[in-house]
């Protein structure tokens, strides 16, 4: 499934990358490549090294902040393929 | 600022906006040698009621071929108590303004949640508050008229 090894290693090294609380990581599979101050520098970067190859792009919250949609939906979550 | 005002009837503030591949995955995609998709128009709800703007996986994944870059956890009215995972897509925005002499108000890229919640509604994404924190929106329930400044 496309993100679930970035997913799984943005968990697991969390406890070392909340001292970058408040950046945007960029993961590729297992590595951990940079940090940024901006959503759209991540997204460059990671389009500019791993072109159309899987990367992660996520805020780095001590708490992960939880989204709310309040219209009735059934969500995806990660089971759909892409 | 920019602004435009639109009637709402009983499915509420309804807009026009197009979806496209992100600036940067476009160029990419052209790195590739592989075509871009067309941009697609879609029918979008304001919604105060979502932190995040929503677009449909059809969209996203059918039409604009994407792979998700982000995830975040989301609670609706029904995952109960137990957020559930869900893919983020980057993105360009394109609200279509009012008139022809207004500028769009164009973000990219932009992070959506992928949300198949529009069956059967008459639209096709939620604009969320991620991106009406970077407007004015006035509603004006008595007139029916909402007004979107940015």
């Amino acid at each position: 499934m496309a993100l679930e090894k970035e997913v799984e290693t943005y968990h697991a090294r969390l406890p070392e990358l909340k001292e970058h609380a408040g950046k945007y990581v960029l993961i590729h599979g297992d590595k951990v490549v940079d940090f940024f101050t901006s959503y759209e520098d991540a997204i460059k970067a990671g389009y500019q090294q791993f072109q159309l190859q899987p990367f992660l792009v996520k805020l780095v919250q001590a708490v992960e902040q939880v989204h709310f949609v309040s219209r009735l939906f059934a969500p995806l979550g990660l089971r759909s393929s892409a | 600022m920019s602004h435009f005002t639109l009637q709402f009837d009983a499915g509420g503030p309804l807009l026009r906006a197009v979806v496209s591949v992100s600036a940067a995955r476009a160029g990419a995609l052209t790195a590739a040698s592989q075509e871009l998709p067309p941009p697609v128009p879609i029918q979008a709800l304001v919604d105060t009621g979502a932190s995040c703007t929503c677009i449909d996986p059809d969209i996203l994944i059918n039409r604009l071929g994407l792979m998700a870059t982000g995830e975040a956890e989301c609670l609706t009215p029904t995952t109960g108590a137990t957020p559930q995972k869900m893919k983020l897509y980057d993105i360009g925005l394109r609200i279509m303004a009012g008139s022809v002499t207004e500028p769009h108000l164009y973000l990219d890229p932009l992070p959506v949640m992928e949300s198949g919640l529009f069956d059967g509604q008459g639209i096709h994404a939620l604009i969320g508050r991620d991106v009406l924190n970077r407007c004015v929106l006035i509603y004006n329930g008595t007139t029916r008229l909402f007004t979107l400044s940015y």
